[in-house]
């Protein structure tokens, strides 16, 4: 496979000058066709493993996606479900409850969320205030889902969660992510929402599905044009 | 048609030669080793004809100007006609070998010939070896570049020229490939280890077929002793004092030479009238001096102790003024010349005191002597153990030859950290070996080091949203510059202003123009790096801003220098 100096360089990670200066110094393995220099392919290669140099020509790293790949606040939400009285008298139970609202994952995976619900808990409550709690766990699952989840729990009555404010709890965003970028671009964008006081007193009133997303679209469209 | 009219016009592109880099070379090395092996046989000729010739006139009192006019006539053209330097061009060479891959002028291949041959030929005191060097490194210079090669293959094709032209002179493949190596290029690979041998043995026939296969300085067999072998100490010794006071008296005839404020032609043909006089009373300290090592190593030579002593020391002195004063011309046949006079200075001494003691013949002595001085100056043992062998054919005397060759190189190296040819260019910090520091650092450039990737801000933006921009950005570092003339102004480091950023009071009262430094230094694209690292340890600083008309360009930081200076290494060290 013949290739042009920008690749070469590319998959080099070195400028451009560095390889032009190189070839003048006869460092790198070329051929000529007439003015031109190309490159092979397996000379390249052959000649980078002697010398130690890292050279791979898809050289993007798969763990750096471009922000446009992460998911929006509000098609996370949809995944998940909004469930209403939610029951349960302590932490512990409630957080059972909020789990097995969502049906959709398999038992097991429920049962290690759960688990790891409550050690995350353990280390330090997710009751943010004003009656919010965003649960989550500390690592993603063992089998994690392809795409973030959030699940929306009103909670039967408010509950005590230890949060910062000492208040009460009646909701929780139950967060589910693939990975922690993941799951720091969703709680950023969450945690915007909820800094809102209107959004907080709509919340109160335990609003349905449709009116919700509505809401979350239009903090999310504000978001996006900032 | 015209595709391969082109063709035609670019020889480095003929498919022949494209086929395969090392086939290509080894061509090339015949031809830049024929060709230098001619010119070096051309000045030997020359010198020998013009010597022959002028040797009838050495006993008027006028001959004493012969070397005055010599020397200015090589010194006006070196100077008027073709623009040199005087000296005798190694160092040059080695200058363009590490600094611009061997490029050398076409001029240079004749250059020194001329002037070498008018300085020597009328009586200079000087070697025609280092000329040759110089010529034979620009013919394969400039093949290299006719046929449009690159930097690595020019350097060896270099390398090519002067192991032609030394063999060729001394009728001595190996210490030519060996001198090549050792002193011109300093690196010893297989890329240039076989087209220089084939250079050296392409020369050595060319000599042979015109010259005959004659070994320079025959002489006669030797039957050395342990106890030679135990003088051989003393007489490295000796060897190395007389190459640290060669190279000294050259060093200081040169600054009192640059002091007097006549044109360089005139003070030439001062120290060529004093080199004149000298060589009215002892004839053999003029010339290259092949004549006078000839009969010292067959034992011909009758003076005494006193005589030869003198010689070694006035032969010294007729050398720096030679070729201190202006004239051109080589060390090495004056080398041999003195090397030889010290041996059989040193064997007369060792016969006056032990005399009881059955020494061996005194051209032995004359023969390690000459061995030592070589070795000694030039810094470099194995050419002067194997120049030694080659030209006397003497493999007899290899275990004396190779203890006076490395006391007297440790103990010169001791006195003198650099040899006589490397001195000026350690001085001026351009000796650049292959894989040293130094030569990383002055491959790479400013310019490949760039950092692109800061995002420049201006002095009237507000602190809120500077931090908006701080959130977009993966650096620490962000350039300020004018919003109109887009000069660069200063620069704002994160670490400086890290309390300001996390209160909301300061967001919209400061201006980014009142947080940058303004006196931040800068560097320019064109800066040496090794300066560039000095300034930012000087400073304890990892990154600085390149600026180059006042333009911020980019940020030059120690991270990706180390990365790229790790890449360089590898690629400069590693076989091809």
């Amino acid at each position: 496979m013949k290739l042009p100096m920008k690749t070469v360089a590319g998959g080099l990670n070195l400028p451009v000058s560095t390889i032009d200066r190189w070839i003048r110094q006869g460092r790198i393995p070329i051929q000529r066709s007439g003015i031109d220099v190309v490159f092979s392919h397996a000379a390249l290669e052959k000649w980078a493993a002697t010398h130690n140099l890292p050279f791979s020509l898809n050289g993007s790293q798969a763990n750096d996606l471009p922000p446009e790949a992460l998911e929006s606040l509000v098609a996370a939400m949809q995944r998940g479900k909004v469930c209403h009285r939610v029951a349960g008298t302590d932490a512990v139970a409630v957080l059972r409850s909020a789990v097995d609202c969502i049906d959709f994952l398999s038992k097991d995976i429920r049962d290690e969320l759960f688990e790891k619900l409550i050690e995350r808990e353990g280390l330090a409550s997710t009751g943010i205030g004003n009656g919010i709690a965003i649960p989550h766990p500390r690592d993603p699952l063992s089998r994690p889902p392809e795409t973030p989840i959030i699940a929306t729990c009103f909670l039967e009555k408010p509950i005590d969660f230890n949060a910062i404010d000492d208040h009460p709890v009646s909701v929780f965003f139950l967060l589910i992510s693939p990975t922690v970028k993941h799951h720091l671009h969703l709680l950023s964008r969450l945690s915007f929402c909820i800094r809102d006081k209107a959004f907080v007193a709509f919340l109160r009133a335990h609003p349905d599905g449709a009116a919700l997303f509505s809401r979350i679209a239009e903090f999310e469209k504000q978001l996006d044009d900032l | 048609m015209t595709g391969f009219l082109n063709k035609m016009k670019y020889p480095g592109r003929w498919s022949l030669f494209r086929s395969d880099d090392r086939l290509l070379l080894m061509i090339f090395a015949i031809i830049v080793g024929i060709c230098s092996g001619l010119a070096a046989l051309l000045l030997n000729r020359g010198l020998e004809t013009m010597l022959e010739w002028l040797h009838h006139y050495r006993f008027y009192w006028w001959a004493i100007f012969l070397p005055a006019a010599g020397a200015a006539l090589s010194s006006l053209f070196l100077e008027k006609i073709v623009n040199e330097g005087a000296g005798h061009g190694v160092p040059e060479v080695i200058y363009a070998v590490s600094r611009y891959g061997g490029l050398l002028r076409l001029r240079s291949s004749f250059s020194r010939l001329i002037s070498s041959f008018l300085t020597i030929g009328s009586g200079g005191s000087a070697g025609p070896e280092a000329p040759v060097v110089m010529s034979g490194a620009a013919i394969g210079s400039n093949i290299a570049q006719a046929f449009s090669l690159n930097d690595r293959q020019r350097v060896a094709l270099v390398g090519c020229g002067a192991a032609g032209a030394i063999a060729a002179i001394f009728n001595a493949p190996i210490s030519g490939m060996v001198f090549a190596i050792e002193v011109i290029l300093g690196e010893w690979s297989t890329m240039n280890i076989i087209p220089i041998a084939i250079a050296a043995v392409a020369g050595t026939e060319v000599s042979r077929l015109l010259k005959g296969n004659q070994i320079a300085f025959a002489h006669r067999d030797f039957n050395i002793h342990f106890h030679d072998i135990l003088a051989c100490v003393g007489l490295a010794v000796f060897c190395a004092l007389v190459s640290i006071l060669l190279t000294r008296a050259l060093r200081s005839m040169h600054h009192v030479s640059k002091g007097v404020t006549l044109p360089l032609w005139v003070r030439a043909a001062i120290g060529g009238s004093m080199v004149g006089a000298i060589g009215y009373f002892l004839p053999y300290v003029l010339g290259e001096g092949y004549h006078a090592i000839r009969t010292a190593i067959e034992g011909g030579f009758s003076g005494g102790f006193l005589l030869v002593t003198v010689i070694a020391l006035v032969k010294v002195l007729a050398t720096a003024l030679t070729l201190g004063s202006g004239g051109s011309g080589g060390i090495f046949a004056p080398c041999l010349v003195i090397g030889a006079f010290v041996g059989l200075s040193f064997h007369r001494f060792m016969a006056m005191v032990w005399s009881s003691v059955h020494w061996v013949n005194e051209g032995c002595f004359a023969l390690l002597g000459m061995a030592g001085l070589i070795s000694g100056i030039l810094q470099a043992p194995l050419t002067g153990i194997f120049l030694v062998i080659e030209i006397t054919g003497g493999y007899e005397v290899i275990l004396p030859l190779i203890v006076v060759s490395a006391i007297s190189t440790t103990l010169c190296h001791y006195l003198e950290p650099a040899s006589f040819y490397l001195k000026d260019l350690v001085e001026q910090g351009q000796l650049l070996r292959p894989g040293t520091d130094a030569r990383v650092l002055t491959d790479l450039s400013v310019q490949e080091l760039l950092e692109t990737d800061c995002i420049c801000v201006h002095p009237d933006m507000r602190l809120v949203d500077f931090i908006d921009i701080v959130k977009s950005s993966h650096r620490n570092y962000f350039p300020v510059e004018d919003q109109q003339s887009r000069q660069f102004v200063g620069m704002i480091h994160l670490d400086d202003i890290r309390p300001y950023l996390f209160d909301p009071a300061m967001h919209h009262a400061v201006l980014t123009g009142q947080l940058m430094n303004p006196h931040v230094k800068t560097v320019s694209l064109h800066d040496d790096l090794s300066e560039v690292l000095q300034k930012m340890d000087a400073d304890h600083i990892f990154s600085m801003p390149v600026v180059s008309y006042s333009r911020f360009l980019g940020m030059i930081s120690k991270a990706t220098l180390l990365d790229q200076y790790r890449k360089e290494l590898m690629v400069q060290t590693g076989r091809f």
